[in-house]
């Protein structure tokens, strides 16, 4: 009886101790993947009107038939998100409430003038209708060009385009998730092309 | 019956806080300047003492390792540098500095002040309390130098557990925020 509680006690040291280590480890690849998710920026394609030219001028009716001007000197003095998106992509439909929540927020905290967030398509125009219904987002402007995404090469969706006031191009790229969409306006306010160039600067002085 | 602590528990606790102030010291002699800096983010030793205080603070981790080794009343010493730690971080935490470096593992793991640490330093305070209890009377078997040596490791690999967890929080409220 004895040696068999000596066993047990033994084995089940082993056993606590290799849980120890292996809590131990897992609080370290954590730590480890918090370092590597924080500054997530959005990814920057080649093509299209590059950081600091101007945004290409676009006049068009929206799927409501409002007009819509893009690109030039906004009169409203307000900054632009342009948002490319289409009712077959799964992404850009879980990025909508949160493009509407983070334009309202930027235009309501951020943005001195205000910000004004634009939709994005291309394809046929009734197709468009009721995913502008079905979506809520009759409130803002929602454009069907195909030459529109000609003119910024969009490749892969969503695709995002921050202009400011003047129509000077201050960030863009592919934007998969809020952070994404964030470090577009961070991009912008921190004066730099993308977050990815703002880390790899800050890194050298760390 | 008086209040006695078995010698092999006894022995782990004055075994394990003296490595985790052996340790302390360690990082804090490895890099003295961060030391320092994180010393001065507390606002609690005019500048011009905060080298020798900074170097005190060390001395007197080493001097608390190798009491708990040596004799039977290291505690005291442990509980008091804990105590020190504890009201330090609880008068910035009241005053609203929380935004400073702990400087309580290193610069590698750099975070800010949290009630965590506090609560964290008392329960280190309250193990400390318990090597200060007449030791019982029992002879050592060989056994014990397992339960000994296997609860030491384990104190120091969950000890290393909860700093990271404690060091993660900040970082993963960011995350939720954003």
């Amino acid at each position: 009886m004895e040696q068999a509680l000596y066993v047990s006690n033994v084995l089940l040291w082993i056993a606590v101790l290799a849980l120890g280590a292996v809590v131990f480890a897992l609080v370290r690849q954590i730590g480890v993947l918090y370092e590597r998710v924080a500054p997530a920026g959005a990814l920057m394609l080649a093509g299209g009107p590059k950081v600091g030219e101007a945004a290409p001028r676009f006049a068009l009716a929206d799927v409501l038939g409002r007009a819509t001007s893009l690109g030039g000197e906004d009169p409203e003095q307000r900054d632009t998100l342009l948002l490319f998106v289409s009712p077959t992509c799964p992404v850009c439909k879980t990025l909508l409430p949160v493009a509407k929540s983070l334009a309202a927020r930027e235009s309501r905290v951020s943005r001195q003038a205000g910000l004004r967030l634009v939709f994005a398509s291309d394809g046929q125009q009734e197709d468009h209708a009721g995913f502008v219904r079905k979506h809520a987002l009759d409130a803002y402007p929602y454009v069907v060009s195909t030459e529109l995404g000609l003119a910024h090469q969009v490749g892969k969706l969503p695709h995002a385009v921050l202009w400011d006031a003047h129509g000077i191009v201050r960030a863009k790229g592919l934007v998969n998730s809020r952070e994404h969409l964030e470090s577009l306006f961070e991009a912008m306010d921190r004066g730099v092309a993308s977050i990815q160039e703002y880390v790899s600067r800050a890194g050298g002085s760390r | 019956m008086a209040l006695t602590v078995d010698p092999a528990l006894a022995l782990v606790l004055r075994a394990g806080l003296a490595l985790l102030f052996a340790s302390a010291a360690a990082h804090k002699l490895r890099d003295f300047g961060a030391f320092r800096d994180a010393l001065e983010g507390y606002r609690l030793v005019p500048a011009p003492a905060l080298g020798v205080f900074a170097g005190g603070l060390i001395a007197a981790e080493l001097g608390t390792a190798a009491a708990l080794v040596l004799g039977e009343h290291g505690g005291v010493a442990a509980a008091a540098l804990l105590g020190l730690y504890s009201a330090a971080i609880a008068l910035n935490l009241a005053r609203g500095l929380r935004e400073i470096d702990c400087g309580c593992f290193g610069p590698a793991l750099r975070q800010p002040l949290s009630l965590a640490l506090v609560l964290r330093n008392l329960l280190l305070i309250a193990l400390a309390g318990v090597c200060l209890l007449p030791v019982g009377m029992r002879a050592l078997a060989p056994l014990d130098a397992l339960t000994i040596a296997a609860g030491v490791a384990l104190g120091a690999l969950l000890h290393g557990a909860v700093n990271g967890l404690i060091a993660n929080a900040p970082r993963l409220r960011a995350l939720r925020n954003a």
